[in-house]
C-alpha cells in the first residue's frame, strides 16, 4: 500500500515536472516563433518601403524600431508566462 | 595579415580549444546541484529598514538616478559654443527626445510642458539599463578573496531587471496621462472620449468596458516589456557566458557558448538598452497625446 502510494506520488511529481517543462518550452518556443515571423515581416516591409521612397528613410526607421520593440516584447510575454509556469506555479 | 587569415586563425583556436577541453575533461559531466542560477537575481536585504530596506535593486536605482542627474547637470553647466564629443552626443539625444519622441506625438504647447518628464524618463531608463551591463561587485551570494580582502563577487544586475521599478514608472505614466486627459476634458468628458467617435447605443457600453480594460493593460504591457527584456538579456548572458557549463558540469559547452555570450552582450548594450528606453518614452508620449486628442 505504502510503496504503491509512493510510486503514484513519484509519478505525479514526474508528471508535474513534465508539465512545467512543456509550459516553459511552449511559452518560450512558440513565443519565439511568433515574434520571429513578426520581426521578419517588419524588416521586410521596411526594406520595401525604403526602396520605394528613399527620401522617407528617417521617418520609416524610427517607426521600424517601435514596431520591432513592440513585436519583440510579445516574445517576452510568452517567455515570462513560461518561466512562471516552470518556476513559480 | 588579411581578414580571411585572421578569421581562419580564430576558428582554429576555437576548434582547438574545444578539442583540448574535451580531451582534458571528457564529453560527459555531472549535474551540479549546489549552483542555483536563480540566486544570481536574489535580493538580499543589506540594511534592514522595514519597508524601506536597502538591497541590490535599491542600490542600482540610486546609482542610476544620481548618475543621470549629476552627469546631465554637469554637461548642461559647461556647454560651449564649439561642442566637444560628449556634448555632441548629448545634443543628439536631446534632439531625439525633443523632436522625435515628444513633439512627434503631441502639439507644440503640450510638448513644451511634458518634455522634461519624458526626457527624464528616457534618460533614467537608459542609464539604468546601461549600468546594468557593467559588472559591479554586488553579488553577496558568493564572495571572493583578493589578497586577503573578502569582496562580493561581480555580477550584472539592473534596477529595471526587477519588476517593481518598471511597474512604478508605468504607474506614474498612467496617472499622468489620465490626469492630463481629465484636466483638458473634465472627468466626464475624458470618460466619454474613451468611446471612439461614431459608436452609439448599446455597443458603446461594451466598447467602453474594453477601453477601460485596455487602459489598465497598458500598465502591464509597459512594465513587463521593459522588465522582461532586461531580465531575459541578463539571463541569456549569464547562461551563455558560463552558467550553463557550470550547471551541467560540462567544460566544453562553456567554450562553445562563450562567443555567443559576447555577441549577445554587444547586442544588448548596443541595441536593446537604448531601444527599450526609446520605446518606453515614445509610448508615454503617445498615451499623453492620445489622452488629450479630440477623437481617438
Amino acid at each position: 500500500m505504502l510503496t504503491a502510494l509512493i510510486t503514484v506520488f513519484a509519478a505525479t511529481e514526474e508528471i508535474a515536472k513534465a508539465g512545467k517543462s512543456i509550459g516553459l518550452g511552449v511559452g518560450g518556443g512558440l513565443g519565439a516563433v511568433g515574434a520571429g515571423v513578426g520581426i521578419g515581416i517588419i524588416f521586410g516591409k521596411v526594406i520595401e518601403a525604403i526602396t520605394r521612397q528613399p527620401e522617407m528613410r528617417d521617418e520609416i526607421t524610427s517607426i521600424q524600431w517601435l514596431g520591432f520593440a513592440l513585436t519583440e516584447a510579445c516574445f517576452f510575454y510568452g517567455l515570462v508566462a513560461g518561466l512562471l509556469a516552470a518556476f513559480i506555479v | 595579415m588579411s581578414t580571411k587569415r585572421k578569421l581562419l586563425i580564430a576558428l582554429g583556436v576555437y576548434v582547438l580549444g574545444l578539442v583540448i577541453l574535451v580531451i582534458l575533461t571528457g564529453v560527459h559531466g555531472t549535474r551540479n546541484t549546489s549552483f542555483e542560477p536563480q540566486n544570481e537575481f536574489k535580493l538580499d536585504t543589506w540594511v534592514d529598514l522595514g519597508a524601506f530596506s536597502i538591497n541590490k535593486a535599491v542600490m542600482y536605482l540610486v546609482i542610476a538616478a544620481t548618475l543621470t542627474s549629476v552627469s546631465m547637470i554637469y554637461i548642461a553647466r559647461r556647454m560651449q559654443q564649439r561642442p566637444n564629443r560628449v556634448q555632441t552626443a548629448v545634443e543628439v539625444l536631446y534632439r531625439l527626445m525633443r523632436e522625435n519622441i515628444t513633439a512627434g506625438n503631441m502639439d507644440e504647447k503640450m510638448a513644451a510642458r511634458w518634455f522634461p518628464f519624458i526626457g527624464a524618463l528616457f534618460l533614467f531608463i537608459l542609464f539604468s539599463n546601461l549600468i546594468g551591463y557593467i559588472p559591479l561587485p554586488t553579488n553577496t551570494e558568493h564572495e571572493i578573496t583578493v589578497f586577503g580582502v573578502t569582496i562580493p563577487s561581480f555580477s550584472l544586475y539592473a534596477a529595471t531587471a526587477n519588476l517593481s521599478i518598471p511597474l512604478v514608472l508605468a504607474f506614474v505614466v498612467f496617472v499622468s496621462y489620465t490626469f492630463e486627459g481629465v484636466r483638458v476634458k473634465g472627468p466626464i468628458g475624458y470618460l466619454k472620449s474613451l468611446i471612439p467617435a461614431g459608436v452609439h447605443g448599446p455597443m458603446a457600453g461594451g466598447i467602453f468596458v474594453l477601453e477601460i480594460i485596455s487602459n489598465f493593460m497598458r500598465l502591464m504591457s509597459l512594465s513587463i516589456r521593459l522588465f522582461a527584456n532586461i531580465l531575459a538579456g541578463h539571463l541569456i548572458i549569464l547562461f551563455m557566458a558560463g552558467a550553463l557549463a557550470v550547471l551541467l558540469g560540462v567544460a566544453w559547452l562553456g567554450w562553445i557558448t562563450l562567443p555567443f555570450g559576447i555577441a549577445l552582450f554587444a547586442f544588448e548594450v548596443g541595441l536593446v538598452a537604448a531601444l527599450q528606453a526609446f520605446i518606453f518614452a515614445t509610448l508615454t508620449a503617445i498615451y499623453l497625446g492620445g489622452a488629450v486628442a479630440e477623437n481617438h
